[in-house]
């Protein structure tokens, strides 16, 4: 089984990506899906180029993101349960967000940037306050700075739902629940500027990660600095899913489950895990979201409740056969 | 005025009580809501007080009309000021902005849920609740606190003159309630008209990040279908749903309907121009804060938005 690992995460990448790009609230053949993404002026050009291409585009860099800095972030904590939101990051982007929403701001690059803004705030506020006495990472500090900084921005975020008007209120809380809604080529663009240098460091560091993975002292001798290793890695994945989160909310359980799912079926050596894990997640997140347009049309469901829903399932079958 | 209360906390105990001897008991009261409930949600005076049955089921009994009210709903605020009997509302939410008048009562909060202990330094004796889950608490408190509780749903057009009626005899303006629901009533069916077939499908879109559609569920598209327009999402049961933008350029309304005044800033953003009503900006701005709750106003918004319509067919 260990030697297919790559046909099947790549067919899974593909289907996920034909799968998106077909299934939507129009009907759609798949001659039109072609003839739409390959020109313009074709009758399904405007749906498949303006609305389902970006949605797919984002679905997936921002499900592999997840998922590949969720599978960091397991690695650096040494905590199984660590998932990209951690580091406080989803609790500063929802308080940008917030911020802005409640403030009235209507441009459609603003409510994003605030949440990468609120988002940024709080992963320099953690990394600062692991630092211990301004030298090591401490990941047990780390963890805890985290849990801190959140809890203080969801607070904060708590007040002024409660001190805005009601019907922005009801919006604020619709763009915490996260999704794939707001993808338009604004956000993909957002993502390929902010996202795509981060997501390289990553998941070049598999090699690095594995050799942390020996122990610090060990990693030592065969020649890498574990202390910049941690830093770059968390400031990467830190990064990474700040623009994640800007640009489709805190959505779930793809950071958590996918890095689990792939070391359960292919082992855990980060240099194989890291490119594994962001097709598996890029492809898991898309065909969530097709998914969750398709359920109860013309009603869209949050994306997160289906990566739920199928994915535990999934991940339970998967436990349950490795201990049998 | 603790008399009332106390009479109509012993009646629910009764109705609640899983005590077997009570059994007889249970059968007059349950004939007695029987027959309330044959009279509709109509308030009954009668020599013992006024008895209502109110949305939640609950059996509300004043021994004399209420003369110190608080309204937890913009809706409700409106309609009390409607009947003529604005001058008994000693609170209101921060939402009841309708009429003028409502300004100057004491503003006690939000509504769902209220504020428990500020609602009751007005010494109410009659507090009107949406009917809410949220608010089951709040509203067990009040009557343990000695007030009247009414629930109401207001949700629909054809709520107004509903509460307006049950409303009326609690705060002795019975008469006044009963002509309000009549002219309602009869303003509504004089505008009802046929179905057209050729009837312009709107889009109500009530938020556009997340895209939110009003469905049918709610009075706006009761109000829309008044007008002449089709809503574009009538098959949404729901009050609103979140939609895609596909989903609504699947739709094709002709017509986008939004509160806001001036081209909203949608039209800027490539995909929502995926939209041929968007591309072409045919909007219609609704701009009155009476479009945001079933209201006495209904009829005259359904003639305002009646002529947006046909002001804007090609």
């Amino acid at each position: 089984m260990k030697t297919a690992r790559w046909p099947w995460l790549f067919a899974l990448a593909l289907v996920a990506l034909v799968a998106g790009l077909s299934l939507g609230a129009t009907r759609i053949a798949p001659g039109a899906v072609w003839a739409g993404l390959i020109d313009r002026a074709a009758g399904a050009g405007p749906i498949i180029r303006e609305l389902r291409l970006p949605r797919v585009l984002l679905g997936f860099l921002v499900g592999g993101s997840l998922a590949v800095s969720g599978a960091v972030l397991q690695a650096l904590v040494r905590n199984p349960l660590a998932d990209p939101y951690v580091l406080g990051i989803s609790g500063g982007a929802t308080l940008g967000a917030v911020i802005a929403i409640s403030a009235g701001i209507a441009s459609p690059w603003a409510v994003p940037f605030a949440a990468f803004a609120g988002a940024m705030g709080t992963l320099l506020l953690v990394y600062r306050l692991s630092l211990v006495a301004g030298r090591r990472l401490d990941s047990h500090v780390l963890l805890l700075a985290g849990v801190v900084v959140s809890a203080f921005a969801m607070a904060l975020v708590t007040a002024i739902l409660m001190l805005v008007d009601a019907s922005r209120l009801q919006n604020a809380f619709r763009w915490m629940l996260g999704g794939l809604w707001s993808a338009s080529w604004i956000t993909v663009r957002m993502f390929a500027v902010y996202g795509v240098v981060p997501l390289g460091v990553l998941l070049l560091s598999g090699r690095s990660l594995d050799l942390l993975a020996l122990g610090e002292e060990q990693a030592r001798h065969l020649g890498a600095d574990p202390e910049r290793v941690k830093r770059v890695a968390y400031l990467a994945t830190g990064f990474l899913t700040a623009v994640a989160v800007a640009t489709s909310g805190a959505i779930g359980f793809v950071g958590l489950l996918v890095p689990h799912a792939i070391r359960r079926i292919w082992g855990p050596l980060h240099t194989a895990l890291l490119p594994s894990v962001f097709l598996a997640g890029g492809g898991f997140l898309v065909l969530a979201d097709a998914l969750a347009r398709c359920i109860a049309p013309p009603v869209e469901l949050p994306v997160g409740v289906v990566t739920a829903l199928i994915g535990v399932p999934l991940f339970a079958l998967l436990l349950k056969r490795r201990l049998a | 005025m603790a008399s009332p209360a106390f009479s109509s906390r012993l009646l629910s105990a009764h109705l609640q009580g899983p005590g077997d001897g009570r059994f007889l008991l249970k059968l007059a009261s349950g004939l007695l809501l029987a027959l309330l409930g044959a009279c509709g949600t109509r308030a009954t005076t009668s020599v013992g007080g006024i008895v209502a049955v109110d949305d939640a089921g609950d059996t509300v009994h004043l021994a004399r009309p209420a003369s110190r009210v608080v309204s937890l709903s913009p809706a409700t605020t409106e309609l009390v000021f409607a009947i003529g009997a604005g001058d008994r509302l000693v609170g209101r939410t921060r939402w009841c902005d309708y009429p003028e008048a409502a300004r100057a009562v004491a503003d006690v909060g939000d509504g769902i849920p209220p504020n428990i202990e500020s609602v009751l330094s007005r010494r109410p004796d009659l507090v009107l609740l949406y009917h809410s889950p949220q608010n089951a608490d709040a509203a067990e408190r009040f009557r343990a606190a000695g007030a009247a509780v009414l629930q109401l749903d207001f949700n629909h057009l054809e709520d107004v003159s509903r509460v307006a009626r049950l409303l009326g005899p609690l705060v002795d303006h019975a008469g006044q309630g009963d002509s309000l629901a009549a002219a309602f009533d009869g303003d509504l069916a004089r505008l009802r008209q046929p179905a057209d077939s050729a009837a312009p499908t709107v889009l109500l879109l009530a938020w556009d990040a997340p895209p939110i559609a009003i469905g049918a569920g709610s009075f706006q598209s009761e109000i829309l279908t008044l007008a002449g327009g089709r809503n574009a999402f009538a098959d949404i049961t729901a009050p609103s749903a979140t939609v895609s933008i596909e989903a609504i350029a699947a739709r094709d309304p002709s017509l986008i309907l939004v509160s806001d005044s001036g081209v909203p800033a949608l039209v800027r953003r490539p995909e929502w121009n995926v939209i041929r009503a968007v591309r072409e900006r045919r909007f219609v701005h609704l701009a009155t804060p009476a479009f945001g709750r079933p209201s006495p106003r209904a009829p005259a918004l359904v003639r305002e938005l009646r002529a947006l319509l046909a002001g804007s067919r090609p």
